[in-house]
């Protein structure tokens, strides 16, 4: 007989083999108006902090670079124009609607940019192979966080860098005004603009479940990466981590 | 905010500097802070030789200090004032460090450019650079002559050839004490040795 293991859904608790699917159907739910909604809900600030990813990246020209959970892709265009022609930036995300989104804009875009649909606990590239790997907003959702670390440092070259672009714990003083945003103002903005006040009060909740910047520093370094390192963005409402695979 | 600016702004001005990537690529993943009078800050490499501002919780593999009173001297680019910079751990990456920071150079006319086309950017940036030459030459003028009305009208500042005797003159007296004072003990010596003629036993 084989127990089944529990984990988090938002504030409720699902079984482990749940959570994929819950977590699909949300951003499937969304995935047409995600990047409006980002926009929304971050008031613009979203590209900015993806931005400041790319630039402490340190990715170089020719670079190989797996974007996670890239979904629209912003990332990945951001990263394509640094790689330039020699370089390669592939695109992954385990929910096909996120991912068609982010495919046909890449093509819209005239880049070459491949989309993938894998998940990340499971990546189906060889170790020691990219030089940079990013997951921006994704970590959160994924169901086994240290196996999808794990799978991020194998496929990393050494010298390779991994960047963790997510929602962590706010500066204190600002908690109770983020609170009333997360709770109330961000499910109604979902009504309104998406028609899916669930999904956002998901993404409220699973903001909330996610490691504050010390626990995932920790994860990191537990999964096998050296000179982790972050960044509190807006006040903490964002922290890029960024750790090296030596 | 500040952290995204100040990267961005960093990175654009190498980016024009094309010759400090391959200076500090070797360093790549290093990080040196830097404290200069009221500034903290550190600076982490990157491995396509550029920089950013290092995270929250950073350990840096060096540190360079300028202490305030080095500031004028630095600014009237006194070379000896800059053997006076303080410089912990990894010396190789804060030396190659401080000298990209200090031969960085901004380009402005290539930003303004971009804006109002390259003649325009060229004539603002000709004026801006006769304008600063001509701010320049006017406060030498100006310090020269406050400096020769202190000297010569209404003297509150000492005149270079006076400090030089004056300091002749000192080393002359300092001399002359210190071969009396010779002459002294030298004197004090002899009578101490002389048998006293009214005590021939002693």
């Amino acid at each position: 007989m084989t127990t089944e293991h529990n984990t988090h859904f938002g504030f409720k608790t699902v079984a482990e083999s749940e959570k994929a699917k819950k977590v699909a159907d949300v951003f499937h739910s969304v995935a047409s108006k995600y990047d409006l909604m980002n926009d929304v809900m971050s008031a613009g600030m979203h590209r900015g902090w993806k931005r400041f990813a790319v630039s402490v990246s340190g990715v170089d020209r020719g670079d190989k670079v797996l974007d996670i959970a890239g979904g629209s892709g912003d990332l990945s265009k951001l990263f394509a124009q640094k790689v330039g022609a020699e370089g390669q930036v592939i695109l992954t995300d385990i929910n096909a609607s996120m991912l068609g989104v982010g495919r046909d804009r890449m093509l819209d875009a005239g880049l070459n940019v491949p989309a993938l649909q894998c998940d990340a606990e499971r990546l189906p590239f060889p170790d020691n192979y990219f030089d940079c790997v990013i997951v921006a907003f994704g970590l959160r959702n994924m169901t086994h966080k240290d196996r999808a670390l794990a799978e991020m440092q194998r496929v990393l070259k050494v010298g390779g860098r991994l960047l963790v672009l997510e929602f962590s714990k706010v500066w204190q003083p600002l908690s109770k005004a983020y609170d009333v945003y997360s709770f109330k103002l961000l499910p109604l903005m979902g009504k309104l603009l998406a028609k899916d006040a669930e999904s956002y009060q998901y993404l409220a909740e699973s903001i909330r479940m996610h490691p504050d910047q010390e626990t995932l520093k920790q994860m990191m370094i537990d999964a096998g990466l050296s000179k982790v390192d972050y960044y509190n963005l807006s006040a903490g409402v964002v922290a890029l981590h960024k750790g090296y695979k030596t | 905010m500040l952290k995204q600016l100040s990267t961005h702004i960093i990175q654009h001005l190498l980016a024009q500097n094309e010759w400090a990537a391959p200076m500090l690529q070797p360093f790549a993943s290093k990080s040196v802070q830097l404290n200069f009078v009221l500034l903290k800050t550190s600076l982490i490499i990157l491995e396509n030789g550029s920089l950013a501002l290092a995270g929250e919780t950073n350990v840096p593999d060096a540190s360079i200090t300028i202490p305030p009173s080095l500031l004028l001297r630095l600014m009237a680019k006194d070379e000896t004032a800059k053997l006076q910079i303080k410089v912990d751990g990894d010396t190789h990456l804060a030396t190659a460090l401080a000298k990209v920071l200090s031969h960085v150079r901004w380009d402005y006319e290539d930003d303004l450019s971009k804006l109002t086309g390259d003649v325009s950017a060229h004539k603002i940036g000709e004026f801006s650079r006769n304008t600063a030459s001509t701010v320049k030459d006017t406060a030498i003028n100006l310090a020269e002559m406050l400096s020769e009305y202190w000297q010569e009208e209404k003297p509150l500042l000492a005149k270079k050839r006076h400090v030089e005797q004056f300091n002749t003159e000192v080393d002359t007296l300092r001399a002359d004490v210190e071969r009396m004072e010779k002459r002294l003990n030298k004197l004090a010596n002899k009578l101490s040795t002389t048998p006293d003629p009214n005590n021939p036993v002693s």
